[in-house]
Formats: C-alpha cells, sequence, structure tokens
C-alpha cells in the first residue's frame, strides 16, 4: 500500500508541477478513449476479484460447516473461481501489457493441481459383468456391492440358506453408461440443478431416471445375464420369479445404510430381468437417494449400482431382526418384528406387524406384542406381489412360535458374531419352515442424545407410539401425501405422515422432526432418521387434529407432540456431522490448499511478485494490489490534465486528491482544485459524511506505558521516524465515479483503504475496509485491530484479523445499506487514529469502545 | 438502443424461454439451437451486440463456435453458458475470447448483467478503434468522405 502512496505521490508530483504539456484535440480524444477503457478493465478486474473472494469464502464455509454439499458444489465452485481469476489476470494484462503475463502460467500451473484433485475416480471396468451369488464374499463390495457381498459371505462363509442368485456388477453398470454415452450426460445434469430445492430436485430425478430406463442394455451385458439365469434355474425348481434388488457400493455398510431408499423389484418373470434391472439401476436417482447421497458427502461415482437377482422366497413369514434396541445401545436384546407373509410387510412400515424380544444370554423369549395383522404381502401367480387381507380370526394369531423367534435370533446372532457389529437382519419363513437370510446389515443405532434440561412442562397435544429416533425439535406443521404436498414442504417443518414411506427420507434433510400415524421402529425411514439425527415418532395413531402450519413441539423421547414452539430449543435440530470424513469433503479439503491460503501479505516485500504466487488468493490479491497501481500510473505516464486529480476544497486538516475515473465528477472541473459539491460520486460523500459526523477530540491522553511503546516503537522502526515533516505523509488519495470509489490513505502511522461499489445491481455491490498499522508496539497495534474488528462485526461485516492488519468486508447488499456502512467506516477512519496507543488499559478501552458505539448508533446508518 | 443478443442452445425450450424473458427486459433477441445456424444470423445482422452461447451442442461445439464467432466477427462479445463444469473448458473458453464463462442454472439478473457489461465492452472497443482510425490521417480521410 506504501508503494502505492508513493508513486501516486511521484506522479502526483509531475502533475502539479509548472510545466503541463499541451494536448491536440486527437490526442485528448485518444487519450480519453484509452482511458475509458483502463477504467472499463479495471472495473472488470474488481467485479470478479469480489465474485472470487464470495467463492472462495462459500467454499471455507462449506470445509467448516455441517451442511451437506456434493460434489457438482466443488466442481461449479472451483471452476467459476477459476475463470474469475482469469479474468483477474486478462484485464491487469490489459491495464499493463505483458508487466504481469507470467501470472497467466502460474494460474495453469495451480489448476492442473485442483483438475487432479477434483477428477472424478475412475469406474471399475475390469471385473466380470455377472457373478453368482457362490462366488462372492465381503471383500467383493466395490464390484458387487455391500448388500449383495454380504449375502455371498453369509452363505458361502457361514453356511447359512439364502436365495439362488446372482449380481449384475457395477462393471456391467459402467457398460450401460459407457455404451449409451451417459457419464458426461449424467454430470452436466446434476451441475445444472440445485436439488436444495425440492421442486427442482424431483424433476432431476425423473429426468436421470428415464435416460437409464430408456438406455439399451449392452449386447455382452444381456448374454451374461442370460447365462447366470440357465445357471440359477439348473440349480432349483423354484417357478417363482425373481427378486431384483439394488446393491450399490456404500449401502448397507456401518456408516450408510440407505435403507429403502433404491428400488427393489419382487417376483419378476425371468422374462422381465433385464427391463427391471435397468430400472433398478435408474433408482440411484430417486430423490431420497439423491438427498441422501448429498447428506452423506457422496460423489456420484462413489455408488456404482450393482444388482442383485435372487430367486423369489414364497415366504409364509417374514419379517427383520434386530440385534440390539436401537435407541439404546446397552440393550441388546434381540427384536424380531414379523408379519404373515412377505417381509415387505415389515419393512415398509405401514402395517402393525408383531414383536417378540429374545434374551441373548437365555435364548428364550421374554416379550411378546402380537398385533391384529390385517395385511399380507403375497405372490402374484404371473409376477409381482400382491397386498391379501387376513381374516379377523387369523389377524389376532401370533405370526411366529417361540421356538421359530429363537432359530431367528440365533441366526441374527451369528450374524452379529461374524461381522463384529450389532445387525439389522431380513428373513423369510418358507412353508416348510427353513429360515432364509434375505439381506444382513449393519444396525444404525441412535447416536443423538436427548435434549439437555427439564422435560417440557405442560399437557401435550398428543402422545402414544414409539419413539424412532431421538430427540426434541420444532417446526410448522407440513402434511405430506404426496409429491405435490412434498414440494411444499417448508425447511425447517415438522413432516406428518400417515404412512412412514421410504420415499419421503428425499424430505428428512429439511425436516425438523418426523411424526406418523402408523408404522414401527423397523421401517426404512425410522433406520433414515435415525441416521440423519432427526427426532421421530411413529404409530401416534390419528394426528388428524395436527393443522397444517400450526407451530409444534416433537419430543421424541417422551414420545408426545407439544403446542407451539418450547423456547430455548434453537431450532431442535441436532444433526450428526455426516460430511465429516466424507470423499465429497476431503476433496473440496484438497482443492483448497491450492485456493484459500494467502501467502502473499505484503505489497512491498519483494516476494510480491508472479513467481511467487502459489494459490488462487494469492494472484487475486497481486492483480487488485497492482491494478489499484496501474489505474493511478496512467496519469504519470501521459501527464494528461483532464484525467489528473484535483485536491480537495475544505475544512479538514488534511489533504485529499479525488482522480475522477468516469462520472465521478458532476462536470468538467477547471483548475487543480474541486469542491465537494462538484462530486457525484455517493460512496465518497457518505464516507466524508461519517469522517465529519463527530468532531475527533485529538489524541487519546496516553499512559506512561503507551507512550514508552510509541517511543520504543520510533527507535526500532525506522519507516515510522517523523511521518508529519513528510510533504505527502498526510495525503490521501480517491479515485471516484458515481457508484465507486477507492480511497487510499495515510494517516500518520495509520495505512487504510476503502473500496466500495455502491449501485443499483446489488449482487455486484461490496465494501472493503482495510486498516494496518499504527505507532505503537505490535500487540497494541494487533489490539486495536481487534477492537475495530469487535465493533464492526456487530454491524454485519465478515472480519479477518492478521497482525495488526484489519480487513472488514460486506457483499451483495442493497445500495443504500452499503452507503450507510461506507459512513460508519468513514467515522471508525478518523476516531480510531492512534487507539493503538491507549490498548493497554482495559478501562480505558471499555470507555472508548462504548463511546465510539454510541457515536455510531448515532449516524443514523447501519 | 436496444442490446442485441443472440442465444445459442441446443435446448429449445431453454432457448424460448430465456428469449422472452430478455425481450420483457427490453433486449432484442435472435435464437439458434446449432452453431451453424448461429453463424448465419451473424453473417446476416452485423448489428448483434452479444452472443450468449451454450458450450455443449450437437455438432459444432461452443468451443469451435467461439474460435469461428471470434475470427469472422471480432468485435462481437461472447459469454459461454455451461451446465458442466470443468476447469478446462472454462479457462480454455476465456482464452478463446469469451467474456465470460457461466455455469447453467444462471440467475436471469446475473446473465442480464454479463450481457450488459459485455455490451459496454464492445462499445468501449468500437470507441477506440474510431479514436484511432481519428488519428491516422489517410484511413481517417477516407473514413469521412
Amino acid at each position: 500500500m506504501t508503494k502505492i502512496v508513493q508513486s501516486i505521490g511521484g506522479w502526483l508530483r509531475s502533475l502539479v508541477g509548472p510545466k503541463q504539456p499541451e494536448f491536440s484535440p486527437e490526442e485528448t480524444e485518444r487519450l480519453s478513449t484509452l482511458f475509458r477503457e483502463r477504467y472499463h478493465s479495471f472495473r472488470v478486474l474488481l467485479a470478479a476479484n469480489e465474485r472470487a473472494l464470495e467463492t472462495m469464502a462459500a467454499m471455507e464455509q462449506a470445509w467448516a460447516d455441517t451442511r451437506p454439499y456434493g460434489m457438482d458444489f466443488v466442481v461449479s465452485t472451483a471452476t467459476s473461481l477459476s475463470v474469475r481469476v482469469y479474468r483477474m489476470i486478462q484485464h491487469l494484462d490489459a491495464l499493463a501489457p505483458d508487466t504481469y503475463a507470467e501470472l497467466f502460467e502460474r494460474l495453469d500451473q495451480i489448476r492442473g493441481e485442483l483438475d487432479a484433485v477434483i477428477q472424478p475416480p475412475t469406474p471399475i471396468i475390469t471385473a466380470p459383468l455377472v457373478l453368482p451369488l457362490s462366488a462372492i464374499g465381503r471383500d467383493d463390495s466395490a464390484v458387487v456391492g455391500a448388500k449383495m457381498a454380504n449375502l455371498g459371505e453369509i452363505h458361502n462363509v457361514l453356511g447359512l440358506e439364502v436365495p439362488a442368485g446372482f449380481v449384475i456388477t457395477a462393471a456391467a453398470y459402467g457398460r450401460l453408461l459407457d455404451h449409451n454415452d451417459l457419464r458426461s450426460e449424467i454430470r452436466r445434469l446434476i451441475q445444472s440443478v440445485e436439488i436444495d430445492r425440492p421442486d427442482a430436485l424431483f424433476a432431476l430425478s425423473s429426468q436421470l431416471q428415464q435416460l437409464i430406463t430408456a438406455a439399451e442394455v449392452p449386447a455382452d451385458v444381456r448374454d451374461a445375464v442370460a447365462g447366470a439365469l440357465a445357471a440359477v434355474r439348473a440349480e432349483s425348481d423354484s417357478k417363482n420369479g425373481f427378486a431384483v434388488r439394488s446393491s450399490a457400493f456404500g449401502e448397507d455398510t456401518a456408516d450408510t445404510s440407505f435403507a429403502g431408499l433404491y428400488d427393489s423389484q419382487l417376483n419378476i418373470h425371468q422374462d422381465n430381468l433385464l427391463a427391471a434391472y435397468v430400472e433398478t439401476a435408474a433408482s440411484k436417482y430417486t430423490p431420497q437417494a439423491m438427498v441422501y447421497r448429498r447428506q452423506h458427502g457422496l460423489r456420484d461415482e462413489d455408488t456404482e449400482m450393482a444388482v442383485g437377482c435372487m430367486a423369489m422366497i414364497d415366504a409364509s413369514v417374514g419379517g427383520v431382526a434386530y440385534t440390539a434396541e436401537p435407541q439404546d445401545a446397552t440393550d441388546r436384546r434381540i427384536r424380531i418384528s414379523a408379519a404373515v407373509g412377505l417381509p415387505k410387510t415389515v419393512v415398509d412400515g405401514r402395517f402393525e406387524t408383531d414383536l417378540f424380544i429374545v434374551d441373548r444370554s437365555s435364548g428364550t423369549v421374554v416379550d411378546r406384542r402380537i398385533a391384529a395383522k390385517t395385511t399380507a404381502f403375497v405372490l402374484r401367480p404371473g409376477e409381482g406381489i400382491t397386498r391379501q387381507e387376513i381374516p379377523g380370526e387369523v389377524a389376532g394369531r401370533p405370526a411366529l412360535t417361540d421356538e421359530k423367534a429363537v432359530e431367528i435370533a440365533g441366526i441374527a446372532l451369528r450374524l452379529e458374531d461374524h461381522f463384529g457389529v450389532a445387525q439389522d437382519v431380513e428373513w423369510a419363513l418358507t412353508s416348510d419352515g427353513r429360515v432364509v437370510v434375505l439381506q444382513a446389515r449393519p444396525l444404525h443405532q441412535a447416536t443423538v442424545t436427548a435434549a439437555a434440561g427439564a422435560p417440557i412442562a405442560g399437557d401435550p397435544l398428543l402422545s402414544g407410539g414409539v419413539c424412532v429416533s431421538p430427540g426434541i425439535a420444532g417446526g410448522p406443521v407440513s402434511w405430506v401425501h404426496s409429491d405435490r404436498e412434498a414440494l411444499k414442504m417448508p425447511e425447517g417443518a415438522v413432516l406428518v405422515l400417515d404412512y412412514p414411506d421410504p420415499r419421503w427420507a428425499a424430505l428428512l434433510d429439511r425436516a425438523a422432526a418426523v411424526v406418523a400415524e402408523h408404522g414401527g421402529i423397523a421401517g426404512h425411514l425410522a433406520t433414515v432418521a435415525r441416521e440423519f439425527g432427526v427426532p421421530a415418532i411413529f404409530g401416534m395413531g390419528s394426528l388428524d387434529v395436527l393443522r397444517r402450519g400450526e407451530e409444534i413441539t416433537v419430543d421424541a423421547d417422551g414420545v408426545a407432540i407439544h403446542p407451539g414452539l418450547i423456547p430455548g430449543l434453537g431450532d431442535g435440530r441436532q444433526r450428526r456431522n455426516l460430511m465429516a470424513g466424507s470423499p465429497v469433503r476431503e476433496v473440496l479439503g484438497r482443492a483448497l490448499v491450492h485456493i484459500a491460503p494467502l501467502t502473499l501479505l505484503d505489497p512491498n516485500a519483494p516476494e510480491f511478485r508472479p513467481a511467487s504466487v502459489r494459490t488462487l488468493h494469492d494472484i487475486t490479491r497481486f492483480c487488485h494490489e497492482k491494478a489499484v497501481a496501474e489505474m493511478f500510473s496512467f496519469g504519470s505516464e501521459h501527464s494528461f490534465p483532464r484525467f489528473a486529480a484535483k485536491q480537495l476544497h475544505h475544512n479538514v486538516p488534511m489533504q485529499w486528491w479525488v482522480l475522477n475515473l468516469d462520472d465521478g465528477f458532476t462536470g468538467e472541473v477547471k483548475g487543480k482544485y474541486v469542491h465537494l459539491n462538484e462530486i457525484s460520486c455517493g460512496p465518497m460523500h457518505a464516507l466524508w459524511d461519517g469522517m465529519i459526523a463527530v468532531p475527533w477530540d485529538g489524541p487519546p491522553a496516553l499512559s506512561g506505558s503507551g507512550l514508552a511503546s510509541v517511543l520504543f516503537e520510533a527507535t526500532r522502526n525506522p519507516a515510522l521516524a517523523t511521518p508529519f515533516r513528510k510533504p505527502y505523509a498526510q495525503r490521501n488519495y480517491f479515485m471516484v465515479s458515481k457508484n465507486f470509489m477507492n480511497l487510499q490513505s495515510r494517516f500518520g502511522f495509520h495505512f487504510s483503504t476503502v473500496e466500495t461499489l455502491a449501485g443499483d445491481r446489488d449482487s455486484e455491490n461490496y465494501l472493503l475496509f482495510s486498516l494496518k498499522g499504527g505507532a505503537a508496539d505490535i500487540e497494541r497495534r494487533a489490539a486495536r485491530a481487534q477492537f475495530i474488528a469487535d465493533i464492526l462485526a456487530d454491524k454485519g461485516f465478515a472480519m479477518k484479523v492478521i497482525e495488526d492488519t484489519v480487513t472488514a468486508r460486506a457483499s451483495a447488499l442493497p445500495q443504500e445499506i452499503v452507503l450507510d456502512l461506507v459512513k460508519i467506516v468513514g467515522y471508525l477512519l478518523m476516531h480510531t487514529r492512534q487507539l493503538d496507543m491507549i490498548m493497554g488499559d482495559q478501562r480505558t478501552i471499555d470507555h472508548y469502545r462504548s463511546k465510539l458505539e454510541g457515536d455510531i448508533a448515532g449516524l443514523g446508518a447501519g | 438502443m436496444a442490446i442485441n443478443v443472440l442465444l445459442v442452445d441446443d435446448e429449445t425450450s431453454f432457448v424460448e424461454t430465456l428469449a422472452r424473458r430478455l425481450t420483457l427486459r427490453q433486449f432484442a433477441v435472435w435464437q439458434a439451437n446449432d452453431a451453424e445456424t448461429a453463424m448465419r444470423i451473424l453473417a446476416d445482422n452485423p448489428t448483434i451486440d452479444v452472443v450468449v452461447l451454450d458450450v455443449k451442442m450437437p455438432g459444432t461445439d461452443g468451443l469451435t463456435a467461439i474460435k469461428n464467432i471470434k475470427r469472422r466477427h471480432p468485435m462481437v462479445e461472447v459469454i459461454l453458458l455451461s451446465g458442466h463444469a470443468t476447469l478446462e473448458a472454462s479457462v480454455g473458453g476465456m482464452a478463446l475470447g469469451a467474456f465470460d464463462y457461466l455455469l447453467k442454472p444462471v440467475r436471469i439478473d446475473e446473465l442480464v448483467y454479463k450481457v450488459e457489461d459485455a455490451h459496454r465492452r464492445k462499445a468501449i472497443q468500437e470507441e477506440k478503434i474510431r479514436s484511432l482510425r481519428g488519428v491516422t490521417p489517410p484511413e481517417s480521410n477516407e473514413q469521412k468522405t
């Protein structure tokens, strides 16, 4: 900054000297055009700088935050940032042709490093297209997905019965995409839509699913499936169809369950297997799966779809076994939910089912709750499944005998023992009494503890049901029965459902809590609610009293709904940080290494040159600094009076010079001086108003130690010697247009920059204020920087303090708000001078803080 | 005077919606669904100031198209619009002379600002050329007569 001030000083001396060259009208016109062109480049550069800094801040914020984002965010922010930085170099090059061309090479190099970080992972292409279940184990999950890998392991290693079948692998999915040239189209679609908006999410989901279901299955995949199908048929005499189940990479793992988020199709006729395959593969893009991946920081490429095809088991009874209580890690009894017919009746979460609790040490049933099971899902003769009513007298009978419950518990415990964690096992009982394992995955236990504090006082609106995910949270009621209603659910609402259908998992990232009339702990939506840490109560019975928009508080721990919002709960959400350790966050972190650190700090240091830039932030800093200097140097190169700075005519005891960049003066200003009323720059007037609003009391009274600090610093730091005697030490330089102002100033030992754009494009407006220096020792100067930061942070600025430099930034605000903030900055510019000297004394600091805050309140700004 | 804009994108509905919205904002808008049509429209309409060009199109892609546009109509400003962010295409497109590179979905206000800025740049460049001709006697005489 000092260098700029010096160069400006030199230029000004050349301008105010006795000789002024004569210009012909043509030459005047040419120089004017040249100047306008430079000003345009300068403005483009500043706008690009502003946008680049905003983008960097958004990336750093995402890294620090727990909120989810996808690779689309990382790639698009890195891309737009690179474009902004390129624009800055391009326009600096226009201001100073070829002087800083090395920056292009530096950008190329950094971009190459960034590209290597954000490239998508290489898809699996070398594995077989189809693998029989008999040939796979848990180590094959990258190729066949964890679900099928576990199932293969259960049969091949533990010898338990599983259905005969095969897996169409992730390699086949890759073939499907490549054969139809879908990879880049999928990426393009994902990147071009903001999936935070539910309507955009649903539309994108539909578009992506159509793309895949319409794809042609390549001949080699078709042949491989036909071969595997023949082998299964040869193995068993079953005439039933196939269960076609998703088995994506990352599904059914300890960290991510994806419970019920992908498609499963039951009892599919063998002739329709390929059609069911593409539909299941396409379910990678259900809205709920897309939201889930985003929440967990998974890249699109991290979840290549494998699909399992298993001979359908005609279950007489089916269900789910948990080897522990999902709500309470200390309760290790086995819980078996059972229903008549296929296990779908249980996992759908829609129907009442039996519950058997088996003690693991005694191996006995210690509790059983038998429900009236009025509905069963059974196989349809041709294809698919159908719902069947169960007659009243049968509905109330237990679905399982105690012996069978104990047998199922034993199998579940073997699985827990083998896999080393509590299990969630889907099982089927055949008509001849065999237990077949359909699926086993780690049980997702709630990790969120109940909200601290006293229980909620007062009578609840409703109570009962079962807590499927603990916690307390409130929000407005949002009933959802249909996609149309789902699209309207506001952020932070309490999702109210009749049935906990897993497809509403797409809304869990936006919901404060979930309540449902039906369902229980074993449903898929319950599993995902626990994973997301969203409080949920299911099976509450009629919720008709809840009116849309009415505010309620859901106390899942106390299984009750209270009227209104309970104060002091914040937004009540106690979300898990699912992004921590995720692939997407890891990529963002590695990308930020090349983006965010600022290593070029001091523009006067010899290292402040293109060869030293290490990051994109360095390039922006360098370009900004040099562009400001280049704008001033135009005058010294051409000694051109129309664009020479004028001295401001005023009554403040300092010298101010004003350079009109474009439309900063109300008209032609002749001579050496300009009056304030001839200046049309809104930001400069606002700054000036702030500066003169309150008379300055003069330097603060110094304590002995403050004075000693100043004297010591003066002997140690030659740059600070007798500044007041230097001819240009008190000069300050404005560059102005109607809506733009850049001020480089030096008040004694203090260097400051104020730069602002306050026009009618809110999104481009900004205010940057930085102040550095002081006469006291570094500790006091740093304390002064922090003192200013504390004051401005309250006004909505983003603050940064590095040593004795304080930087404040506000952006994308309406013109009048920016001007109010400029006024505050103007005030601080005058009134924080020399406050560094009193920074040792807390009482004085407090005094000044309250004085400054009082004055700022009186400015009528902010 | 209205700014003359040519929109080039193979997504017909996207171009039509954008054209409608820009027209409502007092822009004069031409539309093309491929680069070849765009080149014909540019040749027939020398008043076009700014081209908003999709990067990924069947046939001639946006990056090839910008080369052709800049070769035949160097004063026309081109804003690249892409649904698929890649570092290479973005900075590559800028190096080919794009005024800016925007990612879909783009906010209409943002696009309007960019088109206005691109138009301003074009006006400044034209003014510069005029003033340079103005100080070159033979050429300037020819221009005046």
